[in-house]
């Protein structure tokens, strides 16, 4: 039962209890010729006076109410969500501003320990891609002309086969070369978001055979290098989960100017969300991303129902100064 | 009945040696990781008409052999320690016989071949070529007939953003394979202020400044 009509019912029993023992102790010789219409007054106003308590109440606990299932439902990696009517004037309002001040705290530090959790993940995939080159890479090469050159030197049954390993050989190396383009945006750094963005589609076209249109507004925002870099993860991102799940053979990539900041959709008109709609790890990844520059994800079919649409709204520096 | 083959221009800045030439073709090959560097010198070394003439690791050593060496063909590793590989490509063809020069690289992608442009290196060799392919690319840049990727337009305009407008100019120049020459002419600058800037912009592609 709600805490409102517990307290309600609690203090209407009080009172019911205070009338009684005022009846009994104070008129008990007048009470055999109680009039029956003072008793329907008073039965009246003892309802009325629960109804008021009940109405006050209701007044009283409502912010707490909004706050439980505020409570319940906020999401640190969706920031933004604040209490109605924070003010000190009242205990409930004071509440509410208590309560907005440590959301707005946990939106700071979990902001602040996901960006060194990416920095982090972001220093150890340069690692990793440097040593995919520098050593993996390197090995594979000079296997690669290892066994060039003994194919030279052998009888042609044998020398099928040695074709055989190049090709496997070759094969390997394209792939830790691929794995280590992916892991190491360096075209962000070298060309600007922009450029970077068209060689990402230029390489996934390549790699998947999945046409990617690129719509890009003429002008668009300057962003900071985080944002550029979240930009680019969640395009990246999304581009592989069309590639995994959607079945399509295209998809499009379209950035937007909008109010100073930027709007990022990668959408594709295949088979769409899987019917139990729980966002998957990549998906957690990119509104992971999202939060850390206070950018907001979306993730669902195209505004026509098919297929999905990931949808990321970056604010420009301009709207942050205006906020 | 075949029909004959129009004989191609042989020669691409200054390199080549003409199809009818009977020498051996005489390569450098340069790699700072001491299993390619072995790999190259002995596919090479059991190509018929090739000779390689000098196996080193590091671009400063290369060019003193080149300045002592008359050279056909320049395999060079873009990542060298100490001088990049195209800073060598810049320095060889400034010599009196300039060699082709081919880029040997594992990343043998667009940005690598803007900067290639830049560094007048005549081709992009992938680390993942087969032993024939490598062969066959020696071959034709012996003959001057290889050529570098071409550069996608939207890449082109990222890098475009790193130079100043003259810059600009020669680099498109230089993507549309004008020879440096004419692109000083047109531009009407000095030979010597051409030099600078190539460096300059060759800088400003591989990060260095």
């Amino acid at each position: 039962m709600p805490l409102v009509y517990r307290v309600a019912g609690v203090n209407a029993l009080v009172l019911l209890a205070t009338v009684a023992v005022t009846l009994v102790v104070l008129a008990p010789r007048k009470f055999s010729s109680f009039a029956a219409d003072e008793a329907v007054v008073l039965a009246a106003s003892l309802v009325l006076v629960a109804l008021l308590n009940l109405i006050l109440l209701r007044r009283i606990v409502r912010p707490l109410e909004t706050l439980t299932s505020l409570a319940r439902r906020v999401d640190l990696t969706r920031p933004g969500a604040r209490m109605p009517g924070a003010s000190a004037t009242s205990e409930a309002g004071e509440l509410a501003l208590t309560f907005n001040e440590m959301l707005a705290r946990l939106e700071i530090e979990r902001r602040e320990a996901t960006g060194r959790v990416l920095e982090a993940q972001e220093s150890e995939r340069l690692r990793i891609a440097l040593e995919l080159h520098d050593q993996v890479g390197q090995e594979l090469t000079a296997v690669l002309l290892g066994l060039a050159r003994v194919r030279g030197l052998l009888e042609p049954p044998l020398r099928a086969d040695v074709e055989d390993i190049q090709e496997t050989v070759r094969a390997s190396l394209e792939d830790v070369r691929r794995i280590a383009l992916e892991l190491r945006p360096e075209a962000l750094d070298d060309l600007g978001l922009i450029s970077a963005l068209a060689v990402l589609c230029e390489r996934f076209a390549q790699r998947t055979g999945i046409e990617v249109t690129q719509r890009f507004d003429e002008e668009v925002p300057e962003l900071g290098r985080e944002e550029e870099l979240v930009v680019y993860r969640v395009t990246q991102e999304a581009l592989t989960n069309v590639a995994r799940h959607s079945g399509a053979d295209h998809a499009e990539l379209r950035l937007q100017a909008r109010d100073g900041g930027l709007t990022v959709t990668v959408s594709d008109r295949g088979r769409g969300l899987g019917a139990d709609g729980e966002p998957g790890t990549g998906i957690r990844g990119m509104r992971e991303r999202a939060a850390l520059i206070s950018a907001t994800l979306d993730v669902g079919p195209n505004p026509d129902g098919v297929g999905c649409a990931v949808t990321l709204q970056v604010e420009g520096v301009a709207a942050e100064a205006r906020a | 009945m075949p029909t004959p083959v129009p004989q191609p221009v042989l020669s691409r800045n200054g390199a080549g040696r003409g199809e009818s030439t009977q020498t051996p073709i005489r390569c450098l090959v340069v790699d700072d990781h001491p299993a390619i560097l072995a790999g190259l010198r002995g596919l090479l070394a059991g190509e018929p008409g090739v000779d390689v003439v000098a196996a080193v690791d590091n671009a400063e050593d290369a060019l003193q052999r080149a300045e002592h060496e008359q050279l056909d063909v320049a395999i060079v590793d873009y990542q060298l320690p100490g001088h990049s590989g195209l800073w060598l490509s810049r320095k060889l063809k400034r010599l009196a016989h300039p060699p082709a020069v081919l880029i040997y690289s594992a990343f043998s992608d667009y940005m690598l071949a803007a900067a290639c442009v830049v560094a007048e290196a005549d081709g992009l060799l992938s680390k993942s070529a087969l032993g024939s392919d490598l062969n066959a690319a020696v071959h034709r840049a012996a003959d001057g007939l290889i050529r570098l990727p071409p550069v996608p337009p939207t890449l082109a305009d990222g890098l475009r953003r790193r130079f100043d407008s003259l810059e600009q100019a020669i680099f498109g120049l230089l993507l549309a394979g004008i020879d440096r020459g004419e692109i000083a002419r047109t531009l009407q600058i000095e030979a010597h202020e051409m030099e600078t800037r190539q460096w300059t912009m060759l800088r400003k592609l591989e990060r260095l400044d």
